[in-house]
């Protein structure tokens, strides 16, 4: 097999990894820092849904909840309790811990539908917890939401950017180290083909469950960071959209690569900022949804491999060449 | 003259290769019988030819025209009528409903070709107006050969119509397939080789989805040997 | 006893929106086994053109024709170019129809505003009678009239009409209707294009029913009239039009009652359903 420097993703991730690192020792653009610390905490929740679509070849259209749940634990425990890093960390565990009853109990109890019935069950009790957060007010305050203060360390922008970038890195390994273990290939056979996985032997239902929790579990981690970003929570975090962007970043990024979820997130988010720009041109930039859902639409029906699919299917090409 | 010819067809079902070369012809008047073991590709032949699996290289010729690359619904108005191995009956429909589902038109000479046929299936006029789910499996089979002579095809595709029949019921079915014999062209799939060689007229062996062996079924009645290596017949 | 009687009416009329939107839903997937989540949005759109050829035109029997033409037109469209490319991929299919869904809702904020719209009857529909404590309102009669035609209508199609069944048996083998010779993917766009339609017509009755419209109310109807369609059984219209009628009804009991818990407890119900009679509540 030839090798060639050109086609090494190791090094071209190891470059961009040391740029992103510099960053904010070259550039002073406090808005180019803010938007790369929410690439790189939407690109853990975009993830954790290649988890359950790339990996496991299930469609939810509830993943919202988890980031929702994320965020407005962590926003609620330092709200109430006190902005330290203590109050943050335990609000982590807690969001673990909510996050993995919840995905657990969803899991069980719609993860044996079809998949028709699975998303629509998820938007469904995605819809539930939207409504509980409106409606739950003492804790919420409604639909409005709630600023709060966040621990001392992380409010300098810079600080906050590198937790994100560490963040995303763990992550990534933590995720990807889940996706080559044994469990890990056992999920990507269901996606391949889920009787003939059956008939070896696997329980099918067992290993979605593990595949949802671990989802569940990321997007909660990643529904935490985005409201430290914001220092600010309200029910959009339950939002359909919430879900549908993740939906979006992994399709257009690549579905089952994980990386490509990095690359989706920073795609969208990209051009998500250079549309709000040109709203001030014309107002239909303000509508962005229609170009995301069009292009959504587009990339699902003519480009199911992604950004990060095509470029694997160049490189094969090349290496054969 | 030759009505049907399937030429080297190949056939894939997922990531499966399962027709790997079918080839026959079937002469207009005759009962042309695919035999060969379980799993050999026989249903799959009929179905690559109605258009539901569809092939991958090879052709199919029917009166002169090619046929591979049509839709199954302009195969099946081409005249070709189609028995699935399952009979394909609609459970819910009565038996009215099932063939009036399958007449494509309603011209005389259709209504004609209902009533004869109708006169061989006594039972059916019986449960005209029942559910056809209601039928047992012999009736079942009746209705779905009637259902596909209704039209004016001229190549019926059946699919083991002996298949978990009691002897009298096989023996009903095979007295109509001769009647029906001067009316329309078969190709049977049979692996009840009395039903197979009482009515067919030339044969082919399907093995490993392939053709490896063909002619007269006077000559397969006589010959052990082949039909001991492939149709495992003692 | 008279409050009772009013939310069943009311219940009843709303049972009646909702079936218009399930009936399409239910035969969609009964056939060709597509869940389209873009259904809501035909209700919506329905809804907010059928409004605007009213106020263009002063009519409101005119606006609920344009609103079957629009809806009818639009299932063509979205059957013939974003549906039928992903006919056999069910994943595709999930979320290609759950996109449209949300670029639809959003079409509608460009072209009517992002604010929501407020819609007044015509004066013949906006009158009441006071029946011995009951207030009948004429519009309800009318929804649930048209509730009552649509169902009456959709079941002869069913059972005396060839399409009606190619329809009955397309739901139980679609190879063998082929094999019949029948073109099953114009029965696909004829039965999409009549869901659509009645989705559409839904819509334009709920306008003046709720007296405000917005972008949202496609989602919203769209996840009620997939509850309906899991109780009352999928492809089943008759199951869909009681399931309708028992959402309608709880609802209106529960809004009225409990109001804080009415959308969990269809939630509930459909869990239920699912968990332990996946065929429906009305089904076999």
């Amino acid at each position: 097999m030839k090798t060639n420097w050109l086609v090494s993703s190791r090094l071209w991730m190891g470059m961009a990894a040391i740029l992103l690192i510099g960053f904010p020792f070259v550039s002073d653009s406090r808005s180019a820092l803010i938007l790369l610390t929410q690439i790189f905490i939407y690109a853990v929740f975009a993830m954790s849904y290649d988890i359950l679509l790339g990996y496991t070849g299930i469609i939810s259209f509830g993943h919202a909840m988890f980031f929702g749940i994320g965020a407005y634990t962590t926003a609620i425990f330092l709200h109430r309790w006190d902005h330290t890093m203590l109050a943050f960390l335990v609000s982590l565990l807690v969001v673990l811990v909510l996050t993995g009853i919840v995905s657990y109990l969803i899991g069980v109890m719609t993860l044996r539908l079809k998949s028709h019935f699975y998303a629509m069950l998820t938007l469904a009790v995605a819809g539930l917890f939207l409504v509980l957060a409106e409606k739950w007010r003492d804790l919420t305050k409604g639909s409005d939401g709630f600023t709060f203060y966040i621990p001392d360390v992380l409010k300098d922008r810079t600080t906050l950017y590198f937790a994100s970038f560490f963040f995303m890195i763990i992550m990534f390994f933590l995720l990807k180290r889940f996706t080559d273990s044994p469990t890990g290939k056992v999920l990507q056979a269901i996606r391949e083909n889920e009787q003939r996985t059956e008939s070896l032997g696997y329980q099918i239902l067992h290993y979605k469950i593990i595949a949802s929790v671990v989802a569940g579990l990321a997007a909660g981690m990643s529904g935490s960071m985005y409201a430290i970003t914001l220092r600010f929570v309200n029910t959009a975090v339950f939002g359909t959209n919430v879900t549908l962007d993740a939906l979006l970043m992994t399709i257009v990024g690549g579905v089952g690569t994980l990386f490509g979820s990095i690359v989706g997130s920073a795609l969208i988010l990209l051009v998500h900022a250079g549309l709000t720009d040109l709203a001030k041109i014309h107002w239909i930039f303000e509508r962005w949804m229609i170009f995301f859902g069009a292009l959504y639409i587009l990339a699902v029906m003519f480009f199911p491999q992604g950004v990060v699919g095509m470029l694997r299917q160049w490189k094969e090409k090349w290496k054969r060449a | 003259m030759t009505l049907l010819k399937v030429d080297r067809i190949e056939t894939y079902i997922g990531q499966y290769h399962i027709l790997q070369g079918v080839s026959f012809e079937v002469k207009q008047g005759e009962v042309t019988v695919l035999l060969g073991r379980n799993g050999a590709g026989k249903t799959t032949t009929l179905r690559s030819l109605m258009g539901l699996n569809p092939i991958s290289t090879g052709s199919i010729t029917f009166k002169g025209e090619s046929i591979h690359h049509l839709p199954t619904y302009e195969i099946a108005r081409k005249g070709i009528g189609y028995v699935p191995e399952d009979q394909g009956v609609f459970p819910d429909l009565t038996i009215e409903e099932n063939i009036r589902l399958a007449m494509q038109k309603s011209d005389d000479a259709t209504l004609e070709r209902r009533d004869w046929i109708l006169n061989l299936f006594p039972d059916l006029k019986t449960f005209w107006k029942k559910p056809s789910g209601l039928l047992s499996g012999g009736q079942k089979q009746m209705l779905a050969i009637a259902r596909a002579c209704v039209n004016d095809n001229e190549l019926l595709l059946i699919d083991e119509p002996s298949k978990g029949l009691a002897p009298i019921m096989v023996e009903k079915v095979m007295n109509v397939l001769q009647e029906m014999k001067d009316r329309v062209t078969v190709v049977l799939v049979e692996q009840n080789f009395y039903m197979a060689s009482t009515i067919g007229d030339g044969y082919y062996i399907i093995d490993d989805g392939r053709t490896v062996h063909s002619g007269q079924m006077a000559e397969l009645k006589v010959n052990e040997s082949l039909k001991k290596e492939y149709l495992g017949i003692a | 006893m008279d409050v009772l009687l009013n939310l069943t009416i009311n219940g009843i009329a709303t049972g009646s929106l909702i079936f218009l939107l399930a009936a399409g839903l239910t035969l969609i997937f009964g056939l060709m086994h597509v869940l389209n989540f873009a259904h809501g949005a035909l209700f919506a759109w329905g809804a907010y053109f059928g409004v605007w050829i009213y106020t263009q035109t002063d009519s409101f029997l005119v606006g609920i024709l344009g609103a079957i033409v629009i809806g009818g037109l639009l299932g063509w469209l979205l059957e013939r170019w974003i549906i039928q490319p992903v006919y056999t991929n069910t994943m595709s299919q999930i979320q290609v129809t759950m996109g449209l869904l949300l670029v639809m809702n959003e079409c509608l904020k460009v072209f009517f505003g992002p604010n929501q719209v407020s819609v007044r009857l015509p004066d013949y529909l906006d009158q009441s009678w006071l029946l011995g404590g009951v207030i009948l309102i004429k519009y309800r009669l009318f929804v649930i009239a048209i509730g009552i035609l649509v169902f009456l209508g959709v079941q002869y199609m069913l059972k005396r009409t060839r399409l009606g069944l190619i329809v009955r048996a397309g739901v139980m083998n679609k190879e063998m209707v082929q094999a019949l010779g029948i073109n099953i993917k114009k029965v696909f766009l004829y039965v999409f294009i009549l869901g659509s339609s009645m989705a559409a017509l839904g819509g334009m009755l709920f306008a003046p029913y709720s007296g405000v419209i917005h972008a949202g109310i496609g989602m919203d109807y769209g996840i009620l009239a997939f509850i309906v369609v899991v109780i009352g059984g999928m492809g089943s219209i008759v199951g869909s039009a009681m399931a309708a009628l028992l959402v309608g009804v709880l609802g209106a009991f529960m809004t009225y009652f409990v109001p804080s818990v009415a959308l969990a407890v269809n939630m509930l119900l459909m869990f239920g359903v699912l968990m332990f009679r996946p065929a429906g509540l009305f089904g076999r």
